[in-house]
């Protein structure tokens, strides 16, 4: 490793607290937030209810219609966008420094004083509703509906984040007015800053931002149950490919083994060209253009998921590879070389994933998030170098479970 | 899901409703580039070629201790020989596959094992290579690209399962996806599916099953080389740094020149002049319609500029016209303009109209096409050209909040012959259009236009208007 480091500061005004990376020496500066909640938080039969909100905060607020919200964003090159999870709701705005106090205006505005016009309500259903619709088009759509439905049955995770045809139009001002109260508060709110600011520079703008927001948390989510086990679920879908997404369950963020999961994993089906996965599925057979899988994270847990797509006459064969990769690692862990490799990347990867505001502010958001201590980034290599490959071995024993492995096929698979 | 494979820019190229078309002869393009008195370049680039012809770009950027390495090969799939679509994107994959130093599927493992990344793109134009590692790795991956620019091995043994995975993401990215599927079905039905601009950018399947080692190999041979290639490197080294690491790697590659780009001529008429596909799969309709345009490369360059300008003012999102007829007035969910223009040979116009379910699409394409007409009648207003400038421009700097925009923008113009300028100096070119200019430029090209033709794209059961 370079000895790169990333200093963080804490800054702190009244109930609100930020995470800042100060760099300055490109006039640029991102800021991203959270709350808990988004989709989740969706009123059964009102599905995508927050999805129109996080569409709608741009949409005109306070004396500004749509078109002069929007003239404003883009006339200093603000991009300010809100969206929602399946377990969250969060803004973020990049601008130029020298467009900063414009950006904190506008993104206060729009969290403070929505206006939900009839009309922009109407063209942001329509958008959702036609982007749902879309959605279904591709058997990667397909799967992907399929795949949340089939792994948390009854709870809200399962239900479609970005609501049907039918759950969007019967959505009305009041229910996203509603929404909105129960979401934007100033509880729960995690703040990550980054580029070209101090910390005395951010310190009023947090209150600015978020000062006229009511007071408390947004509601908790009920908690989430372990995965179903669900087997192989096909769904015909007329084209040459079978595509599928597969899972099982993974460990919590907080869990001691979360890094060496990931070490593993990259390992089996992480990035690029040098995983099993792809030497196996892609290299040594053809069967695909990409494989891969790795921790998708919700509500905290982490769960092992991945994606392929081949030929409908091979998808038999596909599958029973990957089962067979997932039994192989379960059994003998990484070679030692494997593992000096993937725990190299993850040592050396750091200064890559760091080196835009967007992106240092996502990842200084995600440690929040996640429960990590500040000095997370600086210790991480102290933590790789102790990870052998018998603790790589031992976490694949403990997490993999090629039987369990449940899939969503979308196509027309041939020997499943 | 974690996001997937490589080379997935393929997609992204293949996406656009026609990356390029092509050539006369190049005009008198550099004329149109003298940076406007004042301005500052964007990136401050330095250029120079090395004894044996190649091009290298250099910019120095201490922000993080990281660097990139861009590779361009001025060749795309507009290069590919007749009958023989995808070559350029088969030799793309097969560049992974070893050189006399880099065993097959080393280069990719080398660079992940210093925590880097790698990918690689084809479009019509340029087939380009990039790596981002931590800066010290610079030497390894100028040795591992140079290597394999100068002698890729392209070995026998791994063709056949390479034309599988391509095959396979022939499935995934364009046969898995109706939209993918009509602007491939459209291009070859307007253009012809053997016109360079016509033909698939990923290869038709019929003919990724013919290319041979041999016609990769010759590919290679005639693009690649020292004399067309374009290296950008970006990040944490300086010049000096950089020339030692140059003079161990591609230096001494020896001198090759490749031809000049010659994609034949454009066809006087098009093939069709309305092309309608129903799909079973589609369960939304979607508008579009395209003019073959002036390019920086092609045409009336002096137009290329202001045309961008056009397509704001007619369809860059809220507020502009096409938005205001189509969107707000309930008839389409999405509405827009674009103008590509940063291509060699000609470029192309399009219009495109997503209508919100069950209304008239006949009504839909009339307003469109009303729009455009009023906008060509009247020209362009002051203020609404005023405002596109602002919208274009406002936001040139953001570029630098990230280590792969100088080295893809710089790059990519420089590969199809354009000068250094059209990028350190857009937004001053952009500032200085006029609203007599844009409105001269879109006269030109949507005025009487014959090289023009519409789409629909309808799902199963809708009728086409007429």
């Amino acid at each position: 490793m370079s000895g790169f480091r990333l200093p963080i500061r804490q800054v702190v005004n009244g109930p609100f607290t930020a995470w800042l990376a100060e760099e300055r020496s490109v006039p640029v500066v991102s800021l991203s937030w959270a709350w808990k909640g988004g989709t989740g938080l969706d009123p059964e039969g009102g599905e995508g209810t927050a999805s129109l909100l996080a569409g709608l905060l741009t949409e005109g607020a306070g004396d500004l219609d749509a078109t002069t919200f929007s003239d404003a964003l883009r006339d200093s090159a603000i991009q300010l966008s809100f969206s929602a999870d399946r377990d969250g709701f969060s803004g973020s705005f990049r601008c130029l420094t020298e467009a900063l106090p414009e950006a904190v205006r506008l993104a206060a505005l729009a969290m403070s004083a929505p206006r939900f016009d009839a009309d922009a309500v109407e063209r942001v259903r329509a958008r959702a509703a036609a982007a749902q619709r879309r959605s279904l088009e591709t058997p990667r759509g397909l799967a992907g509906r399929a795949f949340w439905q089939a792994l948390f049955p009854g709870h809200p995770s399962a239900r479609e984040a970005g609501g049907t045809p039918d759950s969007l139009a019967a959505i009305t001002v009041e229910g996203i007015r509603a929404a909105r109260a129960a979401q934007l508060r100033r509880g729960g709110l995690t703040i990550a800053a980054a580029g070209d600011i101090s910390p005395d520079q951010l310190a009023p703008l947090l209150r600015d931002l978020f000062g006229a927001l009511p007071e408390g948390e947004p509601p908790a989510l009920p908690p989430l149950p372990p995965p179903q086990r669900f087997g192989v679920r096909v769904i015909s879908f007329a084209g040459p490919q079978s595509h599928m997404l597969f899972g099982q369950a993974g460990l919590p963020v907080r869990d001691p083994d979360w890094e060496a999961a990931q070490v593993m994993l990259r390992v089996l089906g992480g990035g690029g060209f040098s995983s099993r996965l792809m030497e196996e599925v892609r290299v040594r057979r053809g069967l695909t253009y990409g494989i891969g899988a790795g921790l998708s994270v919700l509500m905290g847990q982490g769960l092992i998921t991945g994606s392929v797509a081949t030929e409908n006459a091979r998808a038999g064969e596909t599958l029973a590879v990957l089962r067979a990769e997932w039994a192989r690692m379960a059994e003998s862990g990484p070679t030692e070389g494997e593992a000096a490799d993937a725990l190299a990347y993850f040592a050396g990867s750091l200064p890559l994933q760091l080196s835009d505001t967007r992106s240092i502010a996502g990842t200084l958001l995600s440690m929040q998030q996640n429960g990590r201590p500040m000095d997370w980034l600086d210790r991480r290599e102290e933590r790789l170098r102790a990870i052998t490959r018998e603790r790589l071995a031992a976490v694949a024993r403990r997490l993999l479970d090629a039987e369990g492995l449940s899939a969503v096929v979308v196509g027309q698979p041939v020997g499943l | 899901m974690p996001p997937l494979t490589r080379r997935q820019t393929l997609a992204a190229a293949a996406a656009l409703p026609a990356v390029s078309l092509l050539p006369a002869a190049p005009a008198g393009a550099q004329a149109a580039f003298s940076p406007p008195p004042g301005a500052r370049p964007l990136f401050g680039a330095e250029t120079w070629r090395l004894p044996n012809g190649l091009t290298v770009v250099h910019v120095e950027q201490r922000r993080s201790p990281v660097v990139s390495q861009f590779l361009f090969v001025p060749a795309g799939g507009a290069e590919d020989p007749p009958g023989k679509s995808g070559t350029a994107h088969f030799l793309e994959h097969m560049m992974f596959k070893g050189s006399p130093r880099v065993a097959s599927g080393e280069f990719s493992r080398r660079v992940a094992r210093e925590g880097g990344r790698d990918n690689a793109f084809t479009s019509r134009d340029v087939t380009a290579y990039h790596q981002t590692v931590a800066a010290q790795h610079l030497p390894m991956i100028a040795m591992m690209e140079a290597d394999r620019f100068a002698s890729p091995l392209i070995p026998a043994a791994e063709v056949e399962s390479e034309r599988n995975v391509i095959l396979e993401e022939r499935r995934q990215m364009v046969d898995s996806n109706p939209r993918a599927r009509f602007r491939e079905a459209f291009d070859a039905a307007v253009f012809g599916p053997q016109h360079w601009k016509g033909r698939s950018l990923i290869g038709w399947e019929e003919e990724i099953r013919a290319i041979t080692r041999e016609d990769l190999v010759a590919f290679h041979e005639r693009h690649y080389g020292t004399e067309g290639a374009v290296l950008v490197v970006a990040g944490a080294v300086s010049r000096a740094e950089l020339d030692a690491v140059l003079a161990e790697t591609y230096a001494p590659i020896p001198r090759r020149a490749v031809p000049a780009r010659s994609r034949g001529p454009l066809p006087e008429a098009l093939r069709t002049d309305r092309f309608i596909r129903h799909d079973p799969a589609l369960r939304e309709a979607s508008f579009s319609r395209v003019w073959v345009s002036p390019s920086l490369t092609w045409g009336e360059t002096r137009h290329a500029i202001p045309l961008s300008v056009a397509a704001q003012v007619l369809g860059g999102g809220q507020g502009s016209r096409l938005h205001r007829a189509l969107v707000e007035s309930g008839l389409a969910v999405s509405a827009g303009a674009s103008a590509w223009t940063d291509t060699v040979g000609a470029g192309l116009f399009a219009v495109s109209v997503a209508p919100r379910p069950r209304v008239a699409l006949r009504e839909v394409e009339r307003v469109a096409n009303d729009t455009v007409a009023r906008l060509v009648q009247e020209g362009l207003g002051e203020e609404e050209t005023a405002r596109a400038i602002r919208h274009l421009t406002a936001g040139a700097l953001l570029s630098l909040d990230s280590i792969g925009a100088a080295p893809r923008l710089i790059g990519s113009a420089l590969a199809i012959g354009l000068p250094i300028e059209r990028v350190e100096f857009w937004p001053a070119m952009v500032r200085a259009v006029t609203a007599a200019e844009a409105t001269a430029a879109l006269r030109a090209t949507l005025g009487a236009n014959p090289l023009s033709a519409t789409g629909w794209h309808l799902p199963e059961g809708t009728e086409a208007p007429a």
